[in-house]
């Protein structure tokens, strides 16, 4: 396999898997909160900020796999000699 | 001309934005064939200088000397902003607020009230400042980072990949989260704003919770004086330590983790506006500019109120484990 084709598959498998989880994660938080606004309505304000930040969190993981994709794309240059 | 006008009136506001979107959707099709479809974007990670002092530039990198980089000056600006806001908003206070003022004191009201509710009143006015200046600050650079001009307009550049020769554009203006030296400096502000107080509100205690030996001495004290009890709290006292250490991992991780969510997200947010740019020009990017918009107060959102959870955290009145072991003590004597 050569370089180029290498650190597309690397990408992808980067980004793909790694969105896995925090795509999980994002959906229990909403299945959370759409559960508490449904037993308690009035609290909307404060479950939305919350769970906003809560997603925010989880979401953060599927970034830094972004971000290793991200170097593969557009940074990753082969070794000399290799 | 007056048709046009009657018809303009009868079709309503839904009507209206229908036709301008329809409307703006033929000019970019017809700009995109006639002109030439954007380029793909060109991604470079690292920020661009522009000029250096007491050096050179080469390849968009200071070579000796002090570079000026184009999200330095975005900051900058940004600073500039904020500031020239707020000087203006607060120069002729008036009792009932207008304009200027009356923005300036709703978003004040507004983050009062969100860091009272988290740090509660007495501890929030001491955390406020900080914790405003990073939200205002990130939102600024994120919201700044959208107008057009920053990132489109700056030096051609031509790069020689082997025989293709490709025009590059590098931008006078970049946003200035997507330089990864802005994040970890905003993280690292708020790392030692947390440990600060911290240590200014718990004291010497506050660093017990890095260094919890309280349960292994205690047992090892015990075992030391022949006495076999020693053995059952042995686990738990090397278990105290060993979170000790995490906790102090944690709290470096914390600047990594705060780094790579600003830099990513915003990194990530200029490469799609730049890809939607390029796959369908005009319209369907200006859905893509609302959802940056969103991001970016989230962003600032959540880099501040993160801040704002760990200093309340760090500053809370430490007491857990010295109330247990006084009971146990208790209950032995």
């Amino acid at each position: 396999m050569d370089f180029d084709s290498a650190r597309m598959i690397g990408a992808a498998l980067a980004i793909g898997a790694g969105a896995l989880g925090p795509g999980i994660g994002i959906g229990l938080l909403g299945m959370g909160a759409m559960g508490a606004l449904g037993r308690n309505p009035e609290a909307r304000g404060p479950i939305m900020t919350n769970m906003i930040v809560a997603i925010a969190m989880a979401e953060a993981v599927a970034i830094y796999a972004l971000i290793v994709a991200i170097l593969l794309v557009f940074v990753a240059v082969p070794k000399p000699g290799a | 001309m007056s048709a046009i006008k009657n018809f303009w009136s009868r079709i309503g506001k839904k009507g209206r934005i229908i036709i301008i979107v329809v409307f703006l959707l033929v000019i970019g099709g017809i700009g995109a064939i006639l002109v030439r479809v954007p380029d793909p974007p060109h991604v470079v990670l690292p920020p661009e200088a522009l000029v250096s002092i007491g050096g050179e530039v080469e390849h968009n990198q200071a070579v000796g000397g002090f570079g000026i980089t184009n999200t330095m000056i975005t900051a900058w600006i940004s600073a500039i902003i904020l500031g020239l806001i707020f000087y203006f908003g607060t120069r002729k206070m008036k009792l009932v607020p207008r304009g200027l003022q009356n923005f300036v004191e709703w978003l004040i009201e507004f983050m009062v009230n969100f860091v009272d509710s988290i740090a509660g009143e007495e501890k929030g006015r001491k955390f406020f400042p900080v914790v405003a200046t990073i939200f205002l600050f990130v939102f600024a650079n994120a919201w700044l980072s959208l107008i057009p001009g920053y990132g489109t307009i700056g030096f051609k550049e031509v790069i020689h990949e082997g025989a293709e020769a490709t025009t590059v554009i590098v931008p006078w203006l970049r946003g200035a989260n997507t330089d990864v030296n802005v994040p970890l400096v905003i993280a690292l502000v708020s790392f030692v704003f947390v440990e600060y107080w911290g240590l200014r509100f718990n004291g010497l205690n506050y660093l017990k919770k890095f260094a919890s030996f309280g349960t292994l001495n205690k047992s090892l004290g015990l075992i030391f004086r022949g006495k076999k009890a020693g053995f059952a709290t042995l686990f738990n006292g090397v278990i105290d330590v060993f979170i000790g250490f995490i906790e102090f991992l944690s709290e470096l991780i914390r600047i990594v983790s705060f780094t790579f969510r600003l830099f990513g997200n915003m990194t990530a947010g200029e490469i799609l506006l730049g890809s939607i740019m390029f796959l369908i020009p005009w319209v369907v990017a200006d859905i893509f500019y609302g959802l940056e918009l969103f991001i970016g107060v989230v962003q600032a959102l959540i880099f501040a109120s993160l801040t704002l959870i760990f200093v309340t955290m760090a500053t809370a009145p430490h007491e857990g484990h010295e109330e247990n072991a006084g009971h146990a003590e208790h209950a032995e004597h």
